[in-house]
């Protein structure tokens, strides 16, 4: 229990951090996501109760911060970073018994691709109230290069959580960790 | 399925349900709700962020500041031949503001606020700004500085709002073109490079703008009032129906400090 508080005010942290971080210009103005790949650690390590709230939490958040009222209406339902997070963080779930064999490389290629699969699908929401829909270099970029970047992120991140967890005494632990 | 997983369930889809229902008013409310907390956070951060930027920036080498000294030299016997001259000017400058009722003139009541925060999203182009409703801000009010249009102001809480950019693809303005009759709506890029741009749409396809003419607001629409400088043309293109000008925004948008919110007249 005191690995998942902790897990949810490292989300709360990041998703501050992320105000402060700048988008990197030699990668089309990508930018840098650290809570999808804690969120995604926790879809592996977290038993689905304490999953599904911290999915809340980590949407709620993401929700709070980016939704657009334009004019009468909510551009993308407040709520729909959470159906996302809760949809790709199944997904990740599904892939446990994996982690509880200690195979931290599903953790990292699918952080990645579900960092980039989150922005995608805000990317489709947005598109479809707007009305018109493109893919451009630039688009792919901002789409892909969050997700390399949580790729790279992810084992130092798997590893420090790893730590906390064992510190924590976190009862959940994978059977052959890195640390 | 144990019992605890099928509670949690049942109150996550209520708790997701509630949210989905709520209206643009109860968005933006628990939107503003949200910020409030966090306000003392963003602030905090901002703080942190400057003094790293600052020691960063003093972090420099023998010879740069070699070269700085050097060149500030330079500068300063320039600027000393240039201060003498703008005595003259100021004098000019006094008398004909004076003549002028300048301060009269200036029509708008602002309310100075520092950036606190940017650009938190992929997909969306906002600032957050340490002033709000305490402050007598409100929603879709204009956001300026010295230069021109910044955007307009959109979640509000308590001493904390966040503002659309006029880079923004929902910021629309209506615009028109210094010199000429065209009017048009400016709205930013979905996606944005490096240096965003704005789209001047709905001109006509004879209007034929020249690289540098100015865009200004039109006040049509009536969240912004008329004559802000919104940006430059740099191209013009004639497309099936109508005209299409790019601008480059007035404002730097990436390098915000500073804005004013226009939150009414004198």
């Amino acid at each position: 229990m005191i690995f998942f508080l902790v897990l949810m005010v490292l989300v709360f942290v990041a998703q501050i951090a992320e105000f402060f971080i700048p988008p990197l210009d030699w990668m089309s103005n990508a930018h840098v996501y650290i809570t999808p790949v804690l969120v995604f650690y926790g879809a592996m390590a977290l038993p689905p109760p304490l999953l599904l709230v911290l999915v809340f939490w980590a949407g709620f958040l993401l929700d709070a911060v980016t939704a657009q009222i334009i004019g009468s209406h909510v551009e993308i339902s407040f709520g729909s970073s959470i159906l996302l997070y809760a949809i790709l963080a199944g997904i990740m779930h599904g892939l446990r018994p994996l982690f509880a064999r200690g195979r931290w490389e599903v953790h990292c290629i699918m952080s990645g691709i579900c960092t980039s699969a989150l922005l995608l699908g805000q990317y489709l929401m947005l598109s479809f109230r707007r009305g018109s829909i493109f893919f451009s270099r630039e688009v792919w970029w901002q789409i892909g290069g969050p997700g390399l970047l949580a790729m790279i992120m992810a084992p130092l991140v798997f590893w420090a959580l790893q730590w906390l967890a064992r510190a924590t005494a976190y009862p959940y632990l994978p059977r052959r960790g890195l640390v | 399925m144990s019992r605890t997983s099928i509670v949690v369930l049942v109150l996550f889809i209520a708790a997701l349900g509630y949210l989905f229902s709520l209206g643009a008013g109860g968005t933006r409310k628990l939107q503003a709700n949200v910020y409030q907390f966090l306000a003392p956070f963003l602030s905090s951060g901002s703080g942190i962020q400057k003094q790293i930027t600052s020691v960063r920036s003093n972090l420099k080498s023998l010879d740069d500041l070699q070269g700085e000294n050097n060149s500030l030299r330079v500068e300063n016997r320039s600027l000393k031949a240039t201060n003498q001259a703008l005595r003259d000017v100021e004098h000019e400058v006094n008398r004909l503001r004076h003549a002028l009722n300048y301060r009269e003139r200036a029509v708008f009541k602002l309310v100075p606020a520092e950036v606190v925060a940017r650009d938190p999203s992929t997909w969306w182009r906002t600032l957050t700004i340490n002033r709000g409703k305490q402050d007598g801000i409100e929603s879709d009010m204009p956001v300026v500085t010295d230069e021109g249009l910044v955007g307009k102001t959109t979640t509000v809480s308590a001493n904390i709002t966040v503002v659309l950019l006029v880079s923004d693809e929902n910021c629309r303005v209506a615009t028109n073109v210094e010199g000429t009759r065209e009017q048009g709506i400016v709205t930013g890029e979905r996606v944005a490079g490096q240096s965003p741009l704005l789209n001047l749409n709905f001109l006509s396809k004879q209007a034929n703008l020249q690289p540098g003419q100015k865009a200004y607001t039109s006040g049509v629409g009536g969240v912004f009032p008329p004559g802000l400088l919104i940006g430059n043309v740099k191209d013009f293109r004639a497309r099936e129906l109508d005209g299409q000008a790019q601008l480059v925004p007035a404002v730097d948008l990436t390098k915000l400090e500073d804005v004013f919110v226009v939150v009414g007249r004198k």
